[in-house]
């Protein structure tokens, strides 16, 4: 039997609780098929507040990397306060994209840090179309903005959109192939780090 | 129909959610992220959640838009001809119409970007600025000073559109603060008319304004720095009729915003650190 560990214990800054989140996680690993003697480490960065969103999925030494904006959990409409219903969307597309990483598709995939924005905008819309087909509330419109800002607001982009949203399997190199065809792996090297609300 | 509206009674339906500003003032996160590298904060693709940031803005300036045609509506209505000249009330009447037609604008990038109406909370506090019972102080505060942050909000969003390749939010703006600089200058012509032979209420109004500027400045929220999200559009604002003082004290303004900010925040953190070594 796995173990799934959720930092901070408890929460300081938030009322948000620890074991209403390991549960919505265990609950998402589960959706996402992560097989069951896959351990699992969520931290939550309880310090950042909408709009500062992100997360990570890596996976090192066979265990399950997790790291999430504590504002991803945050209810819009009730600032500070934890919202259920956006936390199992956020944990579904992150266990998802942890699945990803332990099959062989995406053997090669770098760390989620190294991750040009094109191809992690490429990889959330291929996560976030299987979470809908798999009956969660996504939001098709939200997905393609975040995609057309990293791929450009062009035809070609929005073509690939529909391939990533709709795909049943992509593979790393398919995450590559996407972004050579949009022109989103010409772009410079970003000055600002990908992982940079990551670091404190 | 009553006269002089409080903030407090604006018609909303339920898909509005309404926040105070000391909300997020006294949020314990707010002097430890202000502590921390979030990126530039100049609106750019590249920047961390540039598209969750871009969302929330654009849904400010939504709510902003709704609050903008309420506050030019009671001026219309407010005063009687004597206190507010009827061109006056015409003047106010075209802006409520532009200010219709920005709101709907803005209901459309909030699709385009994939968000909801209401799906962030609202802040009342451009409105309040539209309270005051003096007409010509009510015209510095809305016209002159948040409608000249609605140049600032504008440009940037422009300038952000036109740097993602994204041309709907690039036109959409552009459109839109065609008609801010005009809501502007009606304000300064407006403030030169009404006080013609007062110039004791000009300064007490430009005083007010000052007050309003000053508050929009929180947090380093405008300034012409990267730390400062949105921008100081000095060009469009000399095309709105402020004058290079005016501009020059504005942007000395902000970098005393944004320093203060940065202070408090270390303050803010010292405590907080010193509470928790204490316990």
């Amino acid at each position: 039997m796995s173990s799934i560990t959720v930092t901070p214990d408890p929460f300081t800054l938030v009322p948000y609780d620890t074991a209403e989140i390991r549960a919505l996680l265990e609950e998402a690993a589960a959706l996402a098929a992560i097989p069951p003697a896959v351990d699992i480490e969520l931290v939550v960065d309880e310090e950042l507040f909408a709009p500062l969103t992100g997360h990570m999925s890596d996976v090192v030494d066979g265990r399950v990397v997790l790291w999430i904006s504590g504002a991803n959990f945050e209810d819009n409409k009730r600032p500070c306060y934890f919202s259920a219903a956006q936390a199992r969307l956020d944990l579904v597309v992150m266990a998802l994209r942890a699945n990803d990483r332990l099959s062989d598709d995406f053997a090669d995939a770098p760390p989620d840090a190294e991750l040009s924005r094109g191809e992690r905008a490429a990889w959330d819309a291929y996560a976030v179309g299987r979470a809908r087909r798999l009956g969660l509330d996504m939001r098709r419109p939200r997905q393609l903005y975040d995609f057309r800002l990293q791929h450009g607001f062009t035809d070609v982009a929005d073509a690939a959109f529909e391939r990533c949203w709709h795909a049943e399997r992509v593979t790393w190199d398919g995450i590559r192939e996407i972004c050579k065809e949009t022109g989103a792996s010409d772009r410079a090297p970003s000055k600002v780090a990908v992982d940079l609300l990551r670091k404190k | 129909m009553k006269k002089m509206l409080p903030e407090s009674e604006l018609a909303r339906d339920e898909r509005f959610v309404r926040t105070k500003i000391e909300d997020r003032i006294f949020d314990p996160r707010g002097p430890k992220v202000a502590l921390r590298n979030t990126g530039p904060a100049k609106m750019a693709v590249d920047r961390p959640a540039a598209a969750e940031r871009s969302r929330s803005l654009m849904h400010g300036i939504f709510v902003g838009e709704i609050q903008a045609l309420e506050g030019a509506g009671r001026t219309c209505y407010d005063f009687d001809d004597e206190t507010a000249p009827f061109q006056l009330k015409l003047d106010m009447a075209r802006q409520c119409w532009d200010e219709s037609r920005h709101c709907e604008i803005s209901v459309k990038l909030g699709d385009h970007m994939g968000t909801e109406i209401g799906e962030y909370t609202e802040s009342t506090f451009l409105f309040a600025a539209a309270c005051n019972p003096d007409p010509v102080f009510r015209l510095c505060g809305v016209n002159r000073a948040l409608e000249g942050l609605a140049i600032d909000v504008f440009s940037s969003m422009k300038d952000f559109g036109n740097e993602s390749g994204d041309p709907i939010l690039e036109f959409c703006e552009d459109w839109m603060l065609a008609d801010e600089v005009t809501h502007v200058k009606m304000g300064s012509d407006w403030l030169r008319r009404l006080t013609e032979t007062d110039p004791d209420r000009r300064e007490r109004a430009l005083e007010f304004q000052r007050t309003v500027d000053a508050i929009f400045n929180l947090g380093g929220f405008r300034g012409e720095d990267d730390d400062n999200p949105i921008q100081l559009a000095r060009d469009f604002r000399r095309l709105a009729g402020f004058s290079e003082d005016e501009n020059d004290s504005l942007a000395a303004l902000a970098r005393e915003s944004t320093e203060q900010v940065r202070q408090m925040a270390a303050a803010a953190t010292a405590a907080l650190d010193a509470s928790a070594q204490g316990s």
